[in-house]
């Protein structure tokens, strides 16, 4: 369309065309001068979680602001608004230090003020306000502490494989089928000889109803029983889910606002923690054991037993000891009840089931309630252990090895539900396979580092190309400065988008290879203009031959940045990424934006043989 | 300028031994790969902590003290064999050694395992990696080298008639080859900044390849009666000053990664610099002349002639 638009009057973009470079490049600056300005360390004390752990504590700015200084703290600004009170300072290093002098000044020192470390932007407010952040960077440049865990499955698989092996064992039992003989398989699944063709059929019956995630098959006198490769999916996501749940509620106990908790591949949960210098605390946080127990609800507070305190922090009075504990939790899954009501369905092993089935026959109409207790290190290495009560629900009838719970609220309550009973059992043990921690001045230098190297680059291209082509130069010139605010302007956009040291490197390369368009267009201008042709026709020509070339030559870069984004991990991809929009925007200024620049200046230049 | 660039061209190469030029750098291009391959085979490569798995800790003292001081430290606390290695900077060390047992436990810090030192003792960052996710890395790294190349592999010979798609891909492979030769040969560390560098490198090689590419299919198709050794005389001569100029910038790009952009990219801008090097050299030399070694000719792009003729 463009080319049809170029042949019909030579050299000519419409207002609209400029209007569309110009508005792009307008809202690409606004969007990258944010990171120009930076970001600064902070601590933000919400006012509401303060009232709850310190009713009567005051927080005055100039106070805290005074109490910092004494202590050495390089306080940049303190900001309070109707809910939190945002305390930012000049250096990263210097937040442990600036918490425990507010803590230690709150009026209760053994209670921890509720600070999460956060990052404020530097820019001014109204930049922020039209809703343009800063750049977000990679651990490699802001420090922090970086954990790879790995779920491990196969205790899951061998355990559901076991358990089903067990139930069908009893079942032959009380059906009194005898002479069967089980032969494991591997994880997955199982075989049963059984000699009888008739009792065989009837056990392929049972298991057919009973079981239909699992797949069952005749060879011989062997019946095969194997999990199926559907539910072997679900059963991973589901505990990798699971585990990423429990893994968010931990950290968010850390405080850290920024931190990020992703699944990766399939198997492995991500941790990302910004700021935190210390590995061991988070370690001891991330490694918590988790269990559950169901307890007897008692009806009065007199009665002998302990009290636990529910999700809203009221007071349930229990029973001492638990009528069962998570151990025996098989299974545990939401869905959506013959009413349309969401339900949890648990499934108990054998033992559970007895223990269960003799509880609620003696208590129907009762309310039982279902606890979930944490073990965990704090800070000093002391296990200390925290219960809740997540669920009250009352005894409808009977209960076997199979029950469910409803009135648990919404589908979305019943999925967490679900989660957290499961992991009273079937947690899968989760191993630390990665941990990684860049302190904050290495982060700092490497920024600086990255910045200084792309200053230099930059710098020595501008000169070159301004020397080399002269005024055409400096057209190629302004067209990388556009470049270079186009690319930051879109890492600041694009959500998710993360910029790491190997992300700078890629930079610097984007650099040295963005002039490579101009290059190539200006070459063929000169064989042009050398042809004889006038320097507007030169231009036209120029233009339309070199782009499909310039298309060829980034296409190859363009796939492997594309390969090297989804096969490789976090700083890696941050290469890919500058890499492949700095392929995107060079092309976008290079073509675009520099030819515009150029029928400006010369797109009705009759001269023939003239020199650039 | 450029009239100067032209006729340095034009002195060093003319008509008669622009060909020979092409011939004798080719030879010397299969030299350097086999010299290269070589020591890949015989040195092999100094892998990184990413694909080997173990830790490596980067401190900081503030008292001039020497590696015989702090080994004997670490070594007594943690059990086992340690590496100090000085970095760049003064009083700055890099200490690497197996990974623990159990990752999930917090072992003694280094800290406090250096505390009789006198002076302070500063951890500036450490890197813990299981053998397992090592393994993992490397086995994704050697994926992401070959669906790249598959990749590049398809378009090339879409885009291209098959003897000149070999000929740039030949071009590609020996500068990789040469990349890693030079990592074997000088046993600097190989990690993943490294490998996304030999990645990139992928991808600029090709960029030379193609234009001169580009230029012999314009040419061919201009004159279907020249010979194919003129054809290509002239076009890369045509690509010359932009070959020049674009390498020119992205040599001075790395350089200035290389030397303001410290350690951790260091064999990051190493790798790009002798990639892109070694890029511009064989996309001159072997990646022209393989097809006409293969006798590709002028009526192979008359017959197979695209409808979008640049």
């Amino acid at each position: 369309m463009k080319q049809r638009a170029t042949k019909r009057t030579l050299n000519q973009y419409s207002y609209w065309q400029y209007t569309v470079l110009i508005v792009t490049l307008f809202i690409m600056l606004l969007s990258a001068l944010p990171s120009w300005f930076g970001e600064s360390p902070a601590m933000q004390i919400n006012h509401n979680k303060v009232e709850q752990t310190h009713p009567y504590l005051v927080l005055d700015p100039l106070a805290m602001q005074r109490q910092l200084v004494e202590q050495g703290v390089h306080v940049k600004q303190i900001k309070q608004d109707n809910e939190n009170t945002w305390v930012v300072l000049e250096d990263a290093s210097q937040l442990p230090l600036a918490r425990q002098v507010l803590t230690e000044s709150a009026a209760l020192p053994d209670q921890d003020l509720p600070i999460t470390l956060a990052s404020v932007a530097n820019a001014p407010q109204w930049l922020s306000a039209l809703g343009f952040k800063p750049i977000a960077l990679g651990l490699d440049l802001r420090g922090g502490v970086q954990f790879l865990l790995d779920v491990d499955m196969a205790p899951v698989y061998q355990g559901q494989t076991d358990q089903v092996r067990k139930e069908i064992n009893t079942w032959l039992r009380e059906h009194k089928i005898r002479g069967a003989q089980f032969s494991a398989m591997s994880a997955d699944g199982f075989s049963i000889y059984l000699a009888d063709s008739g009792q065989r059929s009837e056990l392929t019956q049972h298991l057919k109803r009973q079981y239909p995630n699992w797949q069952v098959s005749l060879t011989g006198e062997r019946l095969k029983v194997e999990r199926q490769a559907a539910e072997h999916l679900a059963l991973r996501n589901l505990t990798v889910q699971q585990n990423l749940q429990i893994m968010r509620s931990r950290i968010e106990e850390l405080g850290i606002t920024e931190a990020s908790v992703q699944r990766q591949g399939e198997h492995r949960i991500r941790i990302e923690l910004p700021g935190v210098q210390d590995p061991a605390q988070a370690k001891n946080v991330i490694g918590a054991t988790a269990s559950l127990a169901f307890y007897q609800v008692l009806a009065d507070q007199a009665l002998a037993g302990k009290t636990l305190l529910d999700e809203q922090g009221r007071p349930v009075r229990v029973a001492q000891a638990p009528v069962l504990t998570g151990e025996h939790i098989v299974d545990a899954r939401a869905s959506l009840g013959e009413m349309g009501m969401p339900e949890v369905n648990i499934t108990l092993d054998q033992q559970g089931g007895r223990m269960m089935a003799e509880f609620s026959r003696q208590n129907i109409g009762k309310p039982m309630a279902t606890a979930y207790s944490e073990y965990s290190r704090n800070a000093k290495g002391e296990v200390t252990q925290s219960h809740k009560i997540i669920s009250v629900a009352t005894i409808q009838s009977g209960l076997g090895a199979k029950f469910r719970i409803t009135g648990t609220g919404s589908m979305q309550d019943a999925q967490s539900l679900a989660l957290l009973l499961r992991a009273g059992s079937l947690t899968a043990p989760v191993t630390i396979v990665e941990e990684r921690t860049i302190g904050p001045t290495l982060g700092a230098e490497n920024i600086s580092n990255g910045f200084a190297a792309l200053t230099l680059g930059l710098g020595m291209t501008l000169v070159f190309m301004a020397l080399w082509y002269r005024r055409l130069g400096w057209i190629a010139n302004v067209a990388l400065l556009a470049n270079m605010v186009m690319l930051f302007g879109l890492l600041a956009l694009i959500p998710g988008a993360v910029l790491t040291l190997p992300g700078i490197a890629g930079l610097v390369l984007t650099v040295g290879m963005a002039v490579d368009t101009n290059v190539l267009i200006f070459e063929r201008i000169r064989d042009k203009l050398k042809q004889g042709n006038s320097m507007a026709r030169a231009i036209d020509s120029g233009f339309s031959s070199a782009t499909s070339t310039i298309f060829d030559a980034n296409f190859t870069t363009m796939i492997t940045a594309i390969v090297l984004y989804s096969i490789g991990n976090g700083p890696i991809q941050g290469f890919a990424l500058t890499l492949g929009l700095g392929l995107l925007t060079s092309m976008f200024t290079g073509i675009f934006a520099s030819r515009a620049m150029i029928n400006w200046f010369w797109g009705n230049d009759a001269r023939r043989s003239v020199r650039i | 300028m450029t009239q100067v660039l032209d006729r340095l061209f034009t002195r060093l190469l003319n008509k008669h031994n622009a060909s020979q030029w092409r011939y004798g750098s080719s030879v010397i291009s299969i030299l350097l790969v086999c010299i290269s391959l070589f020591f890949i085979a015989t040195k092999g490569f100094n892998w990184g902590l990413d694909f080997t798995g173990g830790v490596v800790s980067e401190i900081q003292l503030s008292q001039p003290i020497s590696s015989s001081e702090i080994s004997p430290l670490l070594e007594a606390g943690l059990g086992q064999k340690v590496s100090v290695v000085a970095s760049d900077e003064p009083g700055r060390w890099v200490i690497r050694y197996a990974v623990p047992e159990d990752m999930n436990a917090s072992a003694a810090s280094i800290e406090t395992l250096l505390a009789p030192l006198s002076g302070e003792v500063q951890v500036l960052n450490t890197s813990i990696v299981g053998p397992q996710v090592g393994q993992e890395l490397a086995e994704q790294g050697g994926l992401a080298l070959l669906v790249s190349m598959m990749c590049i592999m398809v378009y090339l010979s879409i885009r291209f008639e098959w003897r000149l798609a070999l000929g740039s891909l030949v071009a590609l492979v020996h500068d990789v080859v040469f990349v890693l030769g030079f990592f074997a040969l000088s046993q600097m560390e190989f990690n993943l900044t490294v490998l996304a560098a030999v990645l990139a490198i992928l991808g600029y090689s090709l960029n030379d390849s193609i234009i001169i590419a580009d230029r012999i299919r314009e040419l061919l198709r201009l004159q279907p009666d020249s010979a194919l050794a003129d054809v290509n005389n002239q076009a890369i001569k045509a690509t010359f000053t932009r070959t020049m100029i674009t390498s020119g910038t992205t040599l001075m790009t790395v350089s200035a990664l290389w030397l303001l952009g410290g350690a951790p990219l260091a064999g990051f801008a190493i790798a790009m610099f002798i990639g892109i090097l070694a890029g511009t050299w064989s996309s001159i030399s072997v990646g022209t002349s393989l097809p006409e070694v293969l006798g590709l000719r002028a009526e192979h792009y008359q017959e197979v002639a695209l409808p979008d003729s640049p």
